[in-house]
């Protein structure tokens, strides 16, 4: 199938996706889990994580704090017999979303028939990240600053 | 609860929710309820502290504690312990770097040109300290308004995701010690109690979730005069680190999230820094150059005060562990055991519970001890 929109690389996709609401992603997964007779490997659980930070002044290891995680992993069936396996780990409390887009990351990783759904979804994520990036490295471009040291130039201050 | 040997009260506990709630509820027809969006965006360093203070970044649960808790901070972040503590630790996320931190702020007070540039952001650094009165009175069409108005009057930049480090760059001059990264696993203050001395690890972790209040006080108290670590900010970021797991069937780094850190690196009085190595007659170390050193400070959420004082007090920390402490600021104990907003508050509060039976002691003793005194014979020779 030929895609207006180019799949990023799968370590991109859950950052897309979590960027939409879960509904339309659920009502997909729903179906495609039903098509492929999705099978948990791990039961979808959520809870928290331990965040470890590279201290950038001496190098040592510390925890920053804890986040919430939930996760998936499943397994797919094909009608040919044929399995492939999605997964999925991210920032939420929602086990039953982790268990959608472990679903949706198994079919598109292997392209499986219901792929370009999952695809039209990652662009709307896309397009809503590239907004939130805009938005962001606004802040950054309307207060960019070019400090002078007094007596060093021209004393007008004509930023 | 040792302290609470009473019993009875249960309708007057029950009610105190009830008038607790009736108060926040106060504005009856008139009010409308505060909207966890409303908190998240709008209070939004509010809600940073209590996920800071909280030691568990979840932006929307901390919205939630600042609406039950009526404005609380340290009840706020009470509550949020109190949900971590019901949830299973589901792993331990592979060590970050925050490198690819996507910025909305850095500033340097070091350096007026830093790589990258500096970027002020959203602060109140340069901004009078006048109250706007229009903001009592805003319509929601001025609201609303804002933010596209602001988006509009910006050029299209293409800025990079990330920016280098300012400290990298004193690296690169020798000015600093080359970082070298300690494998050693990290201390977990949710797991193991603080035993001192306690690693560097466990330091900053503490302080990482610490009361900024407290942090900042104590850290004051060091730049005021009780210690000497004069610290100019080599670089204060604030941005959203992307948080990478390595995908379960594939392997390939999965950005699962991000979270909104401050991260401040403060440059402190240089020292000469001694030498493992010794000369040939065997007796003297050799000294390398003198290099500035650092003090670092991390948190969730915009907190900038709090990555700041934190940064200090690292500083002040590794010279008291290092040489023991000349000034309370410098005591990991005395530093670490009284920052901690959920203790200290949990501690404050705990005189409010009945003390009947203890007091009925003290009084006893009060009364025996005065009995004793009328009863004693008067020393002689006291004749008046």
């Amino acid at each position: 199938m030929n895609h207006a929109y180019e799949i990023p690389a799968r370590g991109q996709w859950l950052r897309l996706w979590s960027a939409l609401s879960a509904r339309p992603l659920k009502v997909l997964a729903e179906g495609l889990a039903e098509r492929y007779a999705a099978e948990d490997l791990t039961l979808p659980q959520s809870g928290l994580g331990l965040l470890p930070l590279c201290d950038s002044a001496l190098g040592d290891t510390y925890y920053l704090g804890e986040l919430p995680l939930a996760q998936a992993h499943v397994r797919l069936h094909t009608e040919d017999g044929q399995t492939v396996e999605g997964a999925a780990t991210l920032m939420d409390d929602r086990a039953g979303l982790a268990r959608a887009l472990a679903i949706l990351d198994g079919v598109l990783a292997a392209r499986l028939p219901g792929h370009d759904q999952a695809a039209q979804l990652l662009a709307e994520g896309a397009a809503v990240v590239a907004e939130q990036t805009r938005q962001r490295q606004a802040l950054l471009a309307a207060t960019r600053v070019d400090f002078s040291l007094l007596g060093s130039a021209g004393e007008d201050d004509d930023e | 609860m040792g302290y609470v040997a009473i019993k009875g009260g249960g309708r007057a506990i029950a009610g105190t929710e009830a008038a607790l709630e009736s108060l926040r509820c106060a504005e009856g027809e008139a009010g409308t309820p505060l909207s966890l969006d409303a908190i998240e965006q709008q209070l939004r360093l509010l809600t940073s502290r209590v996920v800071s203070e909280g030691g568990l970044y979840h932006p929307r649960l901390a919205a939630l504690a600042i609406k039950q808790m009526q404005g609380d901070t340290l009840e706020a972040a009470f509550a949020l312990r109190a949900y971590r503590s019901t949830k299973p630790r589901l792993l331990d996320l592979p060590l970050q770097e925050t490198g690819p931190m996507r910025l909305i702020r850095r500033i340097s007070s070091a350096f007026k040109d830093i790589p990258g540039g500096q970027m002020l952001g959203p602060t109140t650094d340069y901004a009078l300290r006048l109250m706007r009165l229009d903001l009592a009175d805003e319509s929601p069409e001025a609201f609303r308004a804002v933010s596209r108005r602001f988006l509009d009057g910006v050029d299209e930049a293409t800025l990079p995701d990330s920016f280098p480090k300012v400290v990298d760059a004193l690296r690169h001059e020798g000015l600093l010690l080359p970082l070298e990264r300690n494998a050693t696993t990290a201390f977990d203050i949710t797991r193991d109690p603080l035993v001192f001395p306690v690693p560097r690890s466990a330091a900053l972790a503490t302080m990482a979730r610490a009361e900024t209040g407290s942090l900042l006080a104590i850290a004051y108290s060091n730049m005021r005069g009780y210690g000497d670590v004069h610290p100019t900010i080599a670089e204060l970021r604030v941005g959203y680190l992307p948080v990478m797991l390595p995908h379960p069937v594939s392997g390939e780094p999965v950005e699962i999230g991000e979270v909104l850190i401050t991260e401040c690196e403060v440059v402190a009085m240089y020292e000469a820094q001694e030498d493992a190595s010794v000369e040939g007659d065997g007796t003297e170390n050799q000294t390398s150059p003198p290099t500035f050193t650092l003090g670092y400070g991390a948190c969730f959420g915009h907190n900038e005060t709090k990555a700041i004082s934190m940064a200090i007090l690292d500083r002040a920390l590794q010279k008291g562990m290092r040489d023991g402490p000349s000034n309370p600021s410098e005591d990991p104990e005395f530093v670490l055991l009284h920052i901690d907003g959920v203790d200290s508050m949990g501690f404050a509060s705990h005189y409010k519970m009945p003390h009947y039976v203890t007091f009925q002691s003290d009084m006893d003793r009060l009364r025996t001890t005065r009995d004793k005194a009328t009863a004693a014979p008067k020393p002689q020779g006291d004749s008046a």
